[in-house]
């Protein structure tokens, strides 16, 4: 699954058209622009909390966002911002719920990567691991009972693989036979403890389609185009009334578990296996023919969309305390 | 009551009248609305073909099949995770506990799915989650709690406790109705024991609203489920007012300092220990808001704080009675 070089190309895949290489590569580069720059916004105390991200894994968000359709939903957690890239969001709204913004996905009453867009679909994150996958699972199922053709699509990593949550989702969507896709992100790191220290097995795709009969393939989590064209192949295998389907997409972790933590723990040859999705991504696309300019152009045109949704999210409302008890309940008594 | 088991049939003794127990009009209110709207459908262990442990699904199975009654495997955390997903696309699912001890196991999905999701995306999670609880049945620790009180104070969720047969048809049609979470908790001890007339499919009872069971002039005797039934026993041949809080969260604070304002004396009755629960909440409020109409402190009928005991001499010592309500009443009334 490793790379032996950085820069060694994403794999070929003549399936995928033009447009939708240069729309991961734009998914993509966004979130590591805007996460860098959320890091220097932290850095320098204009962000409170604290800050994820998902540096070296933006080729799964990005692949396995795009291949969802319009009508289906999604619940992405906290390395999977080219996710919402993906589903239509815009740095202004990431940037907006990172500063805690009036009209933020959030509204300013939660911070960093914990917002969802229902507009689009997407559910908003919770920081009890494995919560989600039942959540999911319980989409699904409203498609399925409806005989509607849309699926539910979420993320747990190797980390999360231990929690209770995951084992009785995935169960349920073996049993109930629902058109869900679980994206595993095995990225060797739970917070500081790696993945042989946390399970026995540490094949997930193994475990997945073993223990609990969802079929899964095993993909190179730093290749955008392998992670979308598995993504797909498995978006479509459950719209098609297949039953639930995995992924497990194998990286590493670029930066700590969150902003504060500098990850000392894992060692310098462990980061030599794995390559940069960007530069791979890249380097395919100099093959399929792109010259410097126009990868310049792009990445230019992915700054200055950062950049322009960074302005309008620092001129954005702060929320009025005022309304901090509204909503509480939809329909308050 | 020494003999009465955990599953019983029927209550022994005494048979109140009328037509339908009060498991019969849960099981009515299930049926109504799923014939009334398709969006809502049954998740739950042994639900389907076997009814239900105490058997409240029986025969709804039969009427709406596999796609609308689904047994799931012995996974809460999992099948109300999943109730929030199905919500979230539109559907309006009804789960079911075996027990409402198990609650333990969904408490993460609850409180963290379901209570915070609204107020921080605007996203609505219209998710009844129906638990029978209570004691009084010889179920002992893990069978008879009454785990209410965890929810009691936790923004974004209501929680629902009926005592009465008409009661627990309106405010279930109207917990399925809602947009919100709500806990529905079925007194056990209820299920078999109360009696009434069935109520017309149109009839719905607000959520947040309490009710005075019976009017009454020197106290008021603030209490909810089984508590209802204990509090009218207790204080017959007295003129004291017994309010139903219904909803114990958020609970209907406007009737509890109206009656008191009434009545000038308190007594707070509920099956979950003194240390927890909503008797806290009523005790607080009229300390602070009706202090000055007060003409005795207020008292306050509650268990010890243990786990519920099994034994029969132990658990009859644990539960409120008739008894303990009454020699409360009396020493508030001589004040």
């Amino acid at each position: 699954m490793a790379t032996e070089l950085s820069a060694t190309p994403a794999v070929e895949a003549p399936g995928v058209p033009r447009e939708t290489r240069l729309e991961l590569h734009r998914c993509m580069v966004l979130q590591r622009l805007v996460e860098e720059r959320i890091m220097a916004l932290y850095r320098q105390g204009k962000i409170a909390g604290s800050v994820y991200t998902g540096y070296m894994q933006e080729a799964v968000g990005a692949g396995t966002g795009l291949a969802l359709a319009p009508g289906d939903v999604v619940a992405p957690l906290n390395r999977e911002q080219a996710c919402h890239y993906a589903r239509g969001l815009s740095p202004a709204d990431v940037f907006r719920n990172f500063l805690g913004k009036a009209n933020g996905p959030t509204f300013g009453r939660d911070g960093n990567m914990h917002f969802g867009f229902p507009a689009k679909g997407v559910f908003p994150l919770v920081s009890m691991l494995g919560n989600l996958v039942p959540v999911t699972v319980g989409a699904a199922l409203a498609f399925k009972r409806r005989g509607e053709p849309r699926v539910a699509l979420t993320y747990f990593g190797d980390g999360a693989s231990s929690v209770g949550d995951v084992h009785e989702g995935l169960n349920l969507a073996a049993v109930w036979q629902v058109p869900a896709v679980f994206v595993v992100q095995s990225n060797q790191y739970a917070y500081s403890t790696p993945t042989h220290r946390q399970m026995a097995n540490t094949n997930l795709s193994e475990r997945l389609a073993g223990g609990w009969s969802i079929p899964c393939v095993r993909v190179d989590g730093t290749d955008a185009l392998e992670v979308y064209e598995a993504a797909t192949a498995a978006v479509e295998r459950a719209r098609a009334g297949e039953g639930p389907q995995a992924l497990e997409a194998v990286s590493l972790r670029g930066h700590g578990h969150a902003a504060h933590d500098g990850a000392t723990y894992v060692p310098a040859e462990l980061r030599e296996r794995f390559g940069d999705p960007i530069e791979r991504l890249e380097a395919r696309l100099r093959l399929d023919g792109l010259g410097e300019d126009e990868l310049a152009g792009l990445r230019e045109g992915a700054a200055s969309e950062m950049a322009a949704g960074l302005a309008e999210a620092e001129a954005s409302p702060d929320p009025d305390p005022a309304t901090l008890e509204e909503g509480v309940y939809a329909t308050p008594l | 009551m020494s003999t009465m088991h955990l599953y019983s049939e029927a209550p022994e003794g005494e048979v109140p009248s009328g037509s339908i127990t009060f498991l019969e009009a849960i099981t009515q209110a299930l049926r109504d609305a799923m014939r009334e709207d398709d969006h809502v459908f049954l998740l739950g262990e042994d639900i389907g073909y076997f009814g239900g442990a105490f058997g409240v699904t029986k025969g709804l199975w039969e009427e709406f099949g596999d796609a609308r009654v689904l047994d799931t495997p012995i996974v809460e955390e999992g099948f109300v995770g999943a109730a929030f997903g199905a919500a979230w696309m539109g559907e309006r699912p009804v789960v079911e506990l075996q027990f409402a001890d198990f609650i333990t196991c969904p408490f993460d999905q609850i409180v963290t799915v379901g209570a915070k999701t609204h107020w921080r995306s605007g996203i609505a999670l219209p998710v009844v989650i129906r638990a029978p609880f209570g004691g009084g049945v010889r179920g002992g620790p893990f069978h008879a709690s009454c785990p209410e009180p965890w929810f009691v104070g936790v923004a974004g969720l209501k929680v629902v406790c009926p005592g009465s047969v008409a009661d627990a048809y309106g405010l279930l049609r109207s917990a399925i109705e809602d947009d919100d979470p709500v806990l529905f908790f079925e007194h056990k001890a209820l299920y078999r024991r109360l009696r009434g007339e069935p109520p017309p499919s149109s009839y719905r009872v607000p959520l947040g609203r309490a009710d005075v069971v019976r009017a009454g002039t020197d106290a008021t005797i603030v209490t909810y489920a089984a508590g209802v039934d204990l509090a009218l026993r207790a204080a017959e041949g007295l003129d004291v007012e017994v309010l139903d809080l219904r909803t114990v969260w958020p609970f209907d604070a406007a009737a509890v300092l109206e009656s008191v304002a009434k009545t000038s004396r308190l007594l707070v009755l509920q099956e979950p220990s003194g240390s927890t629960g909503v008797a806290g909440h009523v005790l607080s409020l009229v300390g602070r808001e009706a202090f000055e109409s007060l003409d005795a402190p207020p008292a306050l009928v509650s268990p010890p704080s243990t786990p519920v005991p099994f034994a029969p001499a132990l658990e009859d010592a644990y539960q409120p009675s008739v008894e303990r309500v009454r020699a409360a009443l009396e020493e508030l009334l001589g004040y």
